[in-house]
């Protein structure tokens, strides 16, 4: 279904003929299918033209046009989630490469405005040139700086840095009837310091639980929250690719990681180290993503699992201590030994080793391993990642879809990766997260298959057992699972979706739409 | 191998755009994060790495025509190889090797630029991809003292290169390396009139069976001298010799070098003594084919274990850039006395390419001009008062696109600064 040649000629009108390309090559390139929960189909629905806004004004005019037309439009920046694809035929695409500016980085107001095509290296490389720093998505450094872009913007570093929800201040967003709005500070005095006034706070509304995923117009600017970095403005690196690592790992830092008898030996410690407001990072971790975070290629990944295997005591954690001061970082490490003796936390010797350590700090706080953790073994991955609750719920969640995994990995299904528990604190231990990653070879289909059940029986897990909503709520089948058990608050999001998206433009296929 | 044989490659694409950029530990700022040139100009997805992996999937799958857009896509590429090494920084899958396989694919099936068929119709008539009539090829050595290695025997054969042969602005380049490798102590031969194109870029255009046929000739004609070593100043050339005729057999036990890591050995053995001072601030720009690309080829005969991890039968090691050649011009550079070397941001395998790599000088010479510009932008960021280099091509492409626009900026091969510092 090719657009109608007015609506086409109008659409390049606003971005110029360079900008607009309803190529079968240039389309066939965005339907390539995304690793997450990925499966045989290796193509996946056709924009029917893919559009490159440089600015707000044409992301308007783009709207406005698909709205005028009544056709659906998507926005999207750096593309690797499945929400960044159409749900069917008849879509726009509006790449949003072009809009790759920071705009402002206010150090004493600790924030910086990005636009979409920001990418947290670029941003975080920035800031810390300042003496600051900015969370980054556990997705990586690959992915959009923008809060709201990235799904739901946890990281590695949200034990201190927290995440997208938190982190989002002022913003600037073209409504999905083509309205541009500023929201927070910007708002009311045009200052982008609050996402929540002086000014509308809108904030619930346009991002949720997590985000409404490219289903509720398209965000051009936004805030975010900067925080303060005891480091230097960068570590001198050496090596090549993929040997990076830091001449030296400057002093007042610390990388480690710790195993624990048990989960509930780890969690103690995880909730001593947030009171103690000790940790920079905090990322529970297991053996094999550690491994595969050093790993350089897949065969050494395994060599290092077997190892890390054979000497972790069982579940563990990544911490890394950032002093601000010689005496700070003194008084950190010396919390840290104490509460490790108080729960028989160990250290993972090679993990110390001086060839390996300096790297993954800087792996850790660059999060550039997140491919190499997610994607390297098979290609695609999938499975649940949790909400933001309590810390021990959220471990007790995957801790009870574990059966699952397993049984998958009994019958061959999905890789046995080792990659459970995964469990990370975030704000010290004000909330947790944690995820059950599966991984499969994807022109399997009985395996696609497989994972996408296992994904099915662990929303019913956390339906029954109160685990709250996850983040991986994309689709109005999956809302509709867990309205009923939220206080409805899918009718909530279907009146909201309404009022603002009143011709249905912006594809809600990752969000939700207005049931009729 | 056939772009059949790299379609589980293709399909490990992820689609995580870090082909795009640099590798993620060396992004220091905002500018200057990317590596792939067509992306930046281009803009759509197809341009980049990861664009190319899903429509090398879709033309196996027969999803998409040879239409001209698709030879548009295709050939706006310099093969530079940004994309494959900042992907391989985590990622085991070929990206460039896939990228070349769909131009030869697009060669078999005849779907090919006319600006690249003129040029391999004068390779195929001359023996090189630059007009030029083949016995006006050793003229750049007149006056010299050196040997002709198809009639005299020496164990050193230096091959100059179409680009420096047919370009007197750069036959200095060629004579000071005679010069020098002479006030090394070194005898050397050059093939003069008889030598020929080493068929890389005809190779990176998808021209694999006039590759083949330059490259029998040329090493046929290196085996019968008898020659141990052979030493070249153009990045291509050296990528052919050491990399691509390697690949397919061709090389044998010839010791491929380029000219800056036999001078790098000369200064090191005390053989050569750089003393007279050059007081300038430089920086180095590393050519593709002699850095993240210039690194020994691996042969590797297995079989991806059948499983859901991909893992292989023997174990394969990818080519991940971290062999290449970079320290050589450096330190060359660096025994100067005087010279100040100071660093672009992008650099060694994650160097911004030149943008005269892969046809896209002699398809689309608006885009070569474009990424040059680039790239003499970050050079000028560094304060340098020129960009040294160590290939004729990237000289040349980015001296054009210095021309009319009041640069201040010169442009040197690292030969002329050692030969000045002699």
């Amino acid at each position: 279904m090719a657009l109608k040649r007015d609506i086409y000629r109008a659409l390049e009108d606003v971005v110029g003929p360079e900008n607009i390309s309803e190529d079968p090559v240039i389309l066939d390139s965005y339907a390539w299918r995304s690793c997450i929960i990925a499966g045989p189909q290796k193509f996946v629905q056709q924009f029917e033209a893919v559009t490159l806004p440089k600015d707000t004004e044409e992301v308007q005019a783009i709207v406005k046009l698909c709205n005028r037309y009544k056709i659906q439009f998507k926005a999207g920046s750096t593309h690797w989630g499945i929400y960044n694809d159409p749900g069917e035929p008849g879509v726009v695409k509006l790449d949003l490469r072009r809009m790759n500016h920071i705009l402002e980085i206010n150090e004493k107001n600790m924030y910086a405005v990005v636009e979409p095509y920001v990418i947290g290296a670029q941003l975080q490389a920035e800031v810390m040139k300042r003496g600051m720093i900015c969370n980054i998505t556990g997705a990586g450094s690959n992915c959009s700086a923008l809060p709201l872009a990235a799904h739901q913007g946890i990281g590695h570093m949200s034990q201190s840095l927290s995440y997208g929800e938190r982190n989002q201040l002022a913003l600037e967003w073209v409504t999905p009837d083509g309205e541009i709005v500023r929201l927070g500070s910007l708002g009311s005095v045009g200052e982008w310091f609050c996402g929540d006034g002086p000014g509308p706070s809108l904030r619930g509304i346009i991002r949720g639980n997590t985000t409404p995923l490219g289903g509720l117009g398209v965000y051009t600017k936004a805030a975010v929250k900067i925080y303060h970095w005891p480091g230097p403005p960068t570590f001198s690196i050496k090596g090549v690719s993929p040997h990076y690592k830091p001449s030296q790992i400057p002093p007042g830092f610390m990388f480690r990681y710790i195993s624990f008898p048990s989960l509930e030996k780890l969690t103690e410690a995880v909730y001593k180290i947030g009171k103690n407001e000790i940790a920079f990072e905090l990322m529970g971790f297991n053996a094999a993503m550690m491994a595969s975070n050093i790993a350089t290629s897949n065969e050494e990944d395994r060599k290092i699992y077997k190892q890390f295997s054979e000497l972790v005591q069982g579940p563990g954690t990544v911490i890394i201590i950032a002093g601000n001061s010689p005496r700070d970082f003194e008084y950190k490490m010396r919390v840290l030994e104490i509460i490790l003796d108080e729960t028989d936390g160990k250290s993972l010797e090679p993990v110390e080793d001086p060839k390996v350590n300096g790297g993954a700090l800087w792996r850790c706080i660059r999060i550039t391993a997140s491919i190499r953790e997610t994607c390297r073994a098979t290609g695609v991955f999938g499975g649940e990642v949790g909400g933001t609750d309590v810390y021990s719920l959220m471990r007790d969640y995957i801790a009870l879809s574990a059966p699952l995994k397993a049984d998958l990995i009994r019958k061959g299904l999905i890789l046995d990766d080792g990659t459970n528990p995964f469990t990370q604190s975030i704000e010290h231990g004000h909330c947790g997260h944690a995820e059950t990653l599966t991984r499969y070879f994807a022109q399997n289909a009985e395996s696609a298959k497989a994972g996408g059940e296992l994904y099915m029986e662990v929303n019913k897990l956390a339906i029954k057992n109160h685990f709250g909503v996850p983040a991986h709520v994309w689709s109005d089948a999956i809302h509709d699972m867990y309205g009923p058990h939220a206080n409805n608050y899918t009718k909530w999001l279907r009146k909201i979706k309404k009022t603002f998206d009143p011709n249905a433009t912006s594809d809600s296929t990752h969000h939700i739409s207005v049931k009729k | 191998m056939a772009l059949e044989d790299y379609q589980r490659d293709m399909e490990m694409c992820c689609r995580c755009s870090i082909c795009k950029f640099i590798p993620m530990e060396r992004i220091e700022g905002v500018q200057y994060a990317n590596v792939c040139p067509s992306i930046a100009r281009y803009k759509f997805h197809a341009y980049s790495g990861g664009g190319r992996m899903g429509f090398g999937t879709a033309l196996l799958e027969k999803r998409l025509e040879y239409t001209d857009t698709l030879l548009e896509v295709v050939y706006n590429c310099q093969m530079c190889g940004g994309c494959d090494i900042s992907c391989k920084y985590a990622m085991e899958m070929e990206v460039l090797e896939p990228i070349n396989e769909v131009r030869i694919r697009c060669v078999e099936e005849s779907h090919t630029l006319p600006a690249l068929d003129r040029v391999i119709n004068t390779l195929r008539k001359q023996g090189t991809m630059i007009p030029g009539a083949k016995a006006k090829r050793g003229e750049w050595a007149e006056g010299l003292d050196v040997r002709d290695f198809t009639k005299q025997k020496t164990e050193i054969i230096y091959h100059a290169g179409c680009r420096t042969c047919y370009d007197e602005d750069m036959w200095k380049v060629a004579r000071a390396t005679v010069n020098l490798l002479q006030k090394g102590g070194v005898t050397i031969g050059i093939g003069g009139g008889h030598e020929s194109c080493c068929g890389s870029r005809a190779y990176q255009m998808g021209y694999k069976e006039d590759f083949l046929r330059q490259a029998k000739q040329t090493i046929d004609l290196f085996k019968k001298s008898g020659a141990e070593i052979l030493v070249t100043g153009c990045s291509d050339c050296y990528y052919a010799f050491k990399v691509l005729y390697d690949k397919f057999g061709l090389k044998g036990d010839l010791e491929v070098l380029h000219t800056t890591e036999y001078l790098d050995r000369l200064i090191k053995e005390g053989k050569l003594k750089p003393n007279k001072k050059i007081s300038a601030k430089v920086t180095y720009h590393d050519p593709c084919h002699l850095g993240r690309l210039g690194e020994p080829y691996l042969h590797w005969q297995g079989k991806e274990v059948p499983g859901h991890i991909r893992l292989f039968e023997p174990p394969k090691e990818f080519r991940r850039g971290t062999y290449g050649i970079y320290e050589p011009p450096r330190d060359v550079l660096k025994s100067i006395p005087g010279l100040k070397l100071v660093e672009m941001d992008r650099i060694r395998e994650y160097a911004w390419c030149c943008g005269a790599g892969g046809g896209v000088k002699e398809t689309n010479p608006e885009f070569a001009q474009w990424t040059a510009k680039e790239r003499i932008e970050e050079a000028k960021s560094t304060g340098a008062e020129a960009i040294v280099t160590s290939c004729p091509g990237c000289e040349q492409n980015l001296s054009d696109a210095m021309k009319g626009n009041g640069n201040s900026l010169k442009v040197y091969d690292v030969v002329e600064l050692l030969e000045r510092a002699l």
